[in-house]
């Protein structure tokens, strides 16, 4: 029980006036001569002694009733926590509790664990504490609160820090949210840290904690570290089959307090160690290693750089994978087939793909008139090229090779009829032929815009100067995508999906008869880029750093996703997006329907640079110019009073009491004197 | 009538210090307001001559003798007439009390005297005896006037004595008492009331006749106290704390019992009974004092 306004309790000497009246006159009745006593002896015992009860009675409702007016003015609280609150300082504080990577060196994150205990004990009872763990974001929130015996078990329950970066700033600022509820004006933020110096990102943006927010930063980094960190892993993605030998590059640096000029590199795929070299650092500061590897089967590989010879194991793995992929088939159905390669309307779309030493593609080249369903059916895409006489047989072969999902690219020219094949093809044509348009020989048209977010134009947002003098005016379908467009603003580039297939319209030849386009830079590009989006989806990022959320359903439209994560144990998801959140290197195996699919996850290589900086420099970085966390204790008094009364009130009720207990009086005191 | 009344209040007559003044006060007012009174005159027995004296009342002249003589002879009467009247003042502590005016020894002093007055000047004996716990003074019944300013004298006297004991005196009177008489007690009764009733039995018995004159102070009726305080007896100086509001309807009820009984106990006796509160007029005295001579003589 407390008072909020304890001088009235110097009322309840009030208490004993009745007290005294009663003793006062007990010891001095005034004496009265009477002719006899007889008849006042006579009166019943019973009746004097209920009359002396009723008496005692009033002088204890009188007196209790002085004691409870007392009381009420006093204005009591009942709560335990508050008296305690009033008699000190109550204090609002968040401990931000770094749970970076760098927090697994040596004891820091023991320490650290023991530093908030430690602030938690400095607490009184009723002091209000919140907790933020966190690295790159928070990690656990626990919200301002008075149990700190919760808080206690929180920290107690901490196991061990994670793998993310340290950031100061975003957790920094959800502190000072935190303590934007705080009921006490004696708010302060301890963050407790080895204070590495990539964790003052964002420091320079001027943002400041509010003003009488106090900060009180706790170093828990080792004084002395030696680390050798994996920078930087180079490592293909994504491979065709048969593709040339890989180089794997690794930057190895020392990062501790301490330098270290020695240890190795392994480089592990599938599990089976490729390849060692040792890390010589004694003359740079950093040295670059790479392995040739090569990637002779289909499926994908997974592979490990480990680095040896320091004292913090955390970040010496860095893990990647790749995918190895078939080459993809081409059925080149060349409709003005030329012994001239200058009049040869395949030529240059055939030079495009056999240009390089190890073309990912396989190329079949035919004339229309051996286009047949059979043909198609041993390709993944076909590439029709000015071909304007096909029959209604291969016609329909073709709509029914789309419909099955497999992928046509049409570069219609002189040799097409338009209403032929806008009757052929008006199912899976992604816009109707109508005009050819032949400009001038001075005149021409250039790419005026493209979308640069599709994959297949999106590598090639240099300079289109192909110039056009013929194309083909489209109409697009309603259900195609315009993806370039001349600057006439007529469609140039037109894509429409056809059942499981793709449909690729290109407004003009793909040789120099009506465009220069294959005598461009970007022609090569757009072939290969155009082919790989014909046939394959896109590539699927499976590289991830600590902190990442990711979908680990590729095509986002499968039933069943298993995932098993980097410690061996069956990672917990939502089973509608498939997404999880990387919260320790290694790799993640995740079964897709039946697809067998691995995702790399590695950490952040800024955390594992051991380079510290000054607490000071970043309290000078965040503190407020305005605070003044002293704050009067008649300031914070009367602030508590108000707020703690408010859902008491007990004096309301001590005068409802009152009032019942003067009625109570009344009557007895009637039934007494009267 | 109203005026001549008013002399017979206890307030006005708390003002005259001389008794027989105050006495006659109170014998002419009430006679004064009798006016046809049925008991006006009484025959008592010729015994012989005297001349006539100054202040003489004429009536008294034997207007016969007169007529043969030529001198006024005044009829002399019988000294001792058949008529004794005693008068019994309790003296005690407690009739000393007064809770304001009269106390009740002044008002059955007056009383007394009133009465020997009234008794005296009807030609009657009158005698005195005032007592508290023993018999202070004792005049025996006279028809002298000279007897009536005896006891109006010994009236003057009385002071309030010690512890109350009715029943002593009134023993002694019955042992005394020769012929019939007319005893009046004029006392608080605040004694054991059943020996006190007993004993003006025994003397009823005896063929006396007995007044009782109940005198009580206002403030023993009613209790109209309200502060708690100590009650200190008169007569035994013993001592009570209460709140009289407390107890004041069981301390009526008390009074009201004692009352109750003594006047049924009279009433059973034939003793006259008469409740006197000091300040009610003393004429109902008087008037039951010539009720009661008229039936019994």
């Amino acid at each position: 029980m407390v008072f909020l306004t304890p001088i009235f309790l110097t009322g309840l000497l009030a208490a004993l006036i009745p007290i005294a009246i009663h003793l006062i006159r007990r010891e001095k009745p005034p004496k009265l001569m009477f002719s006899t006593i007889r008849f006042l002896k006579k009166t019943s015992k019973k009746l004097i002694l209920f009359q002396h009860i009723q008496q005692w009675l009033l002088l204890l409702l009188r007196s209790v009733v002085i004691i409870l007016l007392v009381l009420a003015f006093a204005r009591p609280l009942v709560d335990q926590s508050v008296a305690r609150l009033l008699d000190a300082n109550p204090k609002s504080v968040v401990i931000m509790l770094d749970d970076s990577m760098s927090m697994r060196y040596g004891t820091s994150f023991e320490e650290a664990k023991a530093a908030a205990l430690q602030i938690i004990d400095d607490l009184a009872a009723g002091d209000e504490v919140a907790l933020i763990k966190f690295s790159t974001a928070a990690g656990v929130v626990r919200e301002l609160t008075t149990d700190l015996d919760s808080v206690r078990s929180l920290i107690n329950g901490l196991d061990q820090a994670g793998y993310g970066a340290t950031r100061y700033m975003p957790n920094l600022r959800l502190a000072d949210q935190l303590l934007e509820t705080s009921r006490f004006d004696n708010r302060s933020v301890y963050l407790i840290s080895d204070f590495q110096q990539i964790a003052m990102q964002g420091t320079e943006e001027g943002w400041k904690l509010a003003p009488g927010v106090a900060f009180i930063g706790i170093d828990v980094g080792a004084e002395s570290s030696s680390n050798l960190a994996l920078t930087d892993v180079r490592s293909p993605q994504q491979l065709l089959e048969d593709a040339a030998e890989q180089q794997i590059l690794i930057r190895v640096r020392s990062t501790g307090t301490l330098y270290l000029d020695s240890g190795e590199i392994t480089l592990r795929i599938d599990g089976q160690v490729i390849d060692r070299a040792p890390v010589d650092l004694t003359d740079r500061s950093e040295e670059v290693i790479s392995f040739d590897v090569t990637f002779d089967t289909q499926g994908t590989h997974v592979g490990e750089v480990r680095v040896t010879g320091d004292s913090f194991d955390a970040d010496n793995s860095y893990f990647f994978t790749v995918d190895v992929l078939p080459k993809i088939r081409v059925l080149l159905v060349n409709g003005e087939a030329s012994d001239d390669w200058f009049d040869d309307e395949g030529y240059w779309f055939g030079l495009a793909l056999s240009s390089a030493a190890e073309s990912p593609f396989v190329l079949e080249h035919i004339e229309p008139a051996a286009l047949s369903a059979a043909s198609l059916r041993q390709n993944d895409v076909a590439v029709l090229l000015n071909v304007g006489n096909l029959n209604s047989s291969q016609a329909d072969a073709i709509t029914a090779y789309v419909q099955s999902g497999g992928s046509l690219l049409l570069a219609p020219g002189d040799r097409v009829d338009s209403e032929v094949f806008n009757r052929q093809f008006a199912s899976i044509t992604p816009a109707l032929l109508q005009d050819p348009g032949l400009l001038s020989r001075d005149d021409y048209l250039v790419i005026a815009d493209f979308d640069r977010r599709h994959p297949i134009l999106r590598p090639l947002s240099s300079d289109w100067s192909a110039r056009f003098q013929g194309h083909w005016s489209l109409l697009p379908d309603a259900a195609a995508d315009v993806l370039m467009q001349f600057d006439n603003a007529e469609a140039a580039l037109v894509e429409r999906a056809v059942g499981d297939g793709k449909v690729i319209l290109f407004a003009s030849t793909l040789d120099l008869e009506w465009n220069n386009l294959a005598l461009q830079g970007l022609f090569l590009p757009f072939v290969h880029e155009t082919l790989r989006h014909l046939v394959q989806s896109e590539t699927q990022q499976r590289a991830y750093q600590v902190g990442d959320s990711f979908s680990l359903d590729p095509s986002g439209r499968s039933d069943s996703v298993t995932a098993i994560g980097a410690d061996g144990t069956a990672l917990a998801f939502n089973n509608d997006s498939f997404v999880i959140t990387a919260t320790r290197p290694g790799l993640i195996s995740v079964t897709v329907d039946d697809l067998e699919l691995s995702y790399a996850v590695n950490i952040l290589p800024e955390e594992s640079n051991f380079a510290r900086t000054a607490v000071a420099s970043l309290y000078d970085a965040i503190i407020n110019p305005d605070t003044n966390p002293n704050q009067s204790s008649e300031v914070r008094t009367a602030q508590l009073i108000e707020e703690l009364e408010r859902p008491q009130r007990l004096w309301w009720w001590i005068l409802s009491l009152v009032m019942l207990l003067l009625l109570v009086e009344a009557v007895i005191a009637n039934r007494t004197y009267r | 009538m109203s005026d001549s009344l008013n002399f017979l209040d206890p307030k006005v007559l708390a003002g005259l210090h001389n008794l027989e003044l105050r006495a006659r006060v109170v014998v002419e007012g009430f006679l004064a307001g009798l006016h046809k009174s049925p008991h006006r005159g009484f025959s008592v027995e010729f015994n012989d001559y005297r001349h006539y004296q100054r202040g003489d009342d004429m009536r008294h002249v034997d207007w016969r003798l007169y007529a043969r003589s030529g001198k006024l002879y005044i009829k002399q009467y019988e000294d001792e007439t058949n008529v004794r009247c005693m008068i019994l003042l309790d003296t005690s502590a407690s009739m000393a009390y007064t809770s304001g005016g009269m106390s009740k020894l002044d008002y059955g002093i007056t009383l007394a005297s009133a009465l020997a007055y009234f008794i005296a000047r009807q030609r009657d004996a009158v005698g005195l005896i005032t007592f508290d716990d023993e018999i202070r003074e004792y005049l025996p019944a006279k028809t002298r006037q000279l007897h009536l300013m005896r006891i109006l004298r010994a009236l003057s006297r009385v002071q309030a004595g010690q512890k109350t004991d009715v029943v002593k005196p009134l023993t002694d009177l019955a042992s005394s008492l020769k012929k019939k008489s007319m005893v009046i007690l004029i006392s608080d009764m605040l004694d054991d009331e059943e020996r006190i009733i007993n004993t003006l039995t025994n003397l009823r018995a005896m063929g006396n006749d007995i007044i009782t004159f109940h005198i009580m102070d206002d403030a023993e009726l009613n209790f109209p106290f309200n502060e708690a305080s100590e009650f200190i007896d008169i007569e035994n100086n013993e001592s009570y704390i209460t709140s009289p509001a407390a107890i004041r309807k069981a301390y009526l009820t008390n009074i009201n019992e004692f009352l109750a009984y003594c006047k049924k106990q009279c009433q059973t006796s034939g003793i006259d009974y008469c409740l006197m509160n000091t300040r009610e007029p003393l004429d109902q005295a008087l008037s039951s004092y010539i009720t009661k001579r008229s039936k019994s003589f």
